[in-house]
């Protein structure tokens, strides 16, 4: 880029490192019938949650999402949002 | 072979006689089956996240079943599956799966409300079972 230089404030981004909760609280499984920690997994249109947003491991995103699927199964957390 | 869950959803218009019959039923049918009942919870009427058959509630029955030889999931699931008062049923393996090929001892489930909940860090089936359902009343 030629021309006048552009003076840009720089931006403060604190990246902050997420910790895979179930880690950090030394948990090795998750119960499809507890909807109230399952219910932070999913988002508001009912989908799973991705880990890169929550910041859960790849294990316990596995295990995450087969409670959430076993849940729905049996209509305990919806498929879709209605 | 392991410890099992088997989730069954009545439909609601039955009376609580009906479903505590069906419950008697499927239990029977289990323990003739080789299984042993190591708990039983109800739920009651609990409304659906999504509606089955047009309904929007069901009666939630769980049953906690230990096997030791034989396999009687498939016999129980023909004949929810012919059930027309069931409306879903769920069968899962409660004991880990990495415990299990190592052949260890199996630790029971331990549910993520340890967390928030105090529970003693091995309990036994029944206590973790009994937490979920003090959650779940809460």
């Amino acid at each position: 880029m030629r021309g006048k230089p552009i003076r840009r404030k720089k931006k403060t981004f604190i990246k902050r490192r997420k910790v895979c909760r179930f880690c950090a609280d030394k948990i090795a499984t998750v119960d499809y019938k507890d909807t109230q920690t399952l219910h932070h997994f999913i988002v508001d249109r009912a989908k799973i949650l991705p880990s890169r947003i929550s910041g859960t491991c790849a294990k316990h995103q596995r295990i995450i999402q087969q409670a959430i699927k076993r849940a729905r199964h049996i209509a305990l957390l919806p498929y879709t949002a209605d | 072979m392991g410890l099992y869950e088997l989730a069954v959803l009545f439909d609601p218009r039955l009376p609580d006689e009906e479903v505590a019959e069906l419950s008697d039923g499927v239990k029977e049918l289990l323990s003739g089956l080789g299984a042993e009942i190591v708990k039983e919870e109800s739920w009651g009427k609990k409304r659906l996240a999504y509606p089955i058959q047009k309904l929007t509630e069901a009666r939630y029955v769980f049953f906690t079943v230990k096997v030791d030889d034989g396999n009687p999931f498939p016999e129980v699931e023909k004949r929810l599956e012919q059930n027309d008062k069931v409306l879903r049923y769920l069968t899962v393996r409660l004991d880990q799966g990495r415990l299990r090929r190592r052949g260890e001892e199996v630790a029971p489930v331990v549910p993520s409300t340890a967390a928030t909940t105090p529970v003693p860090p091995v309990a036994p089936v029944g206590g973790e079972l009994a937490a979920a359902e003090q959650k779940e009343a809460s």
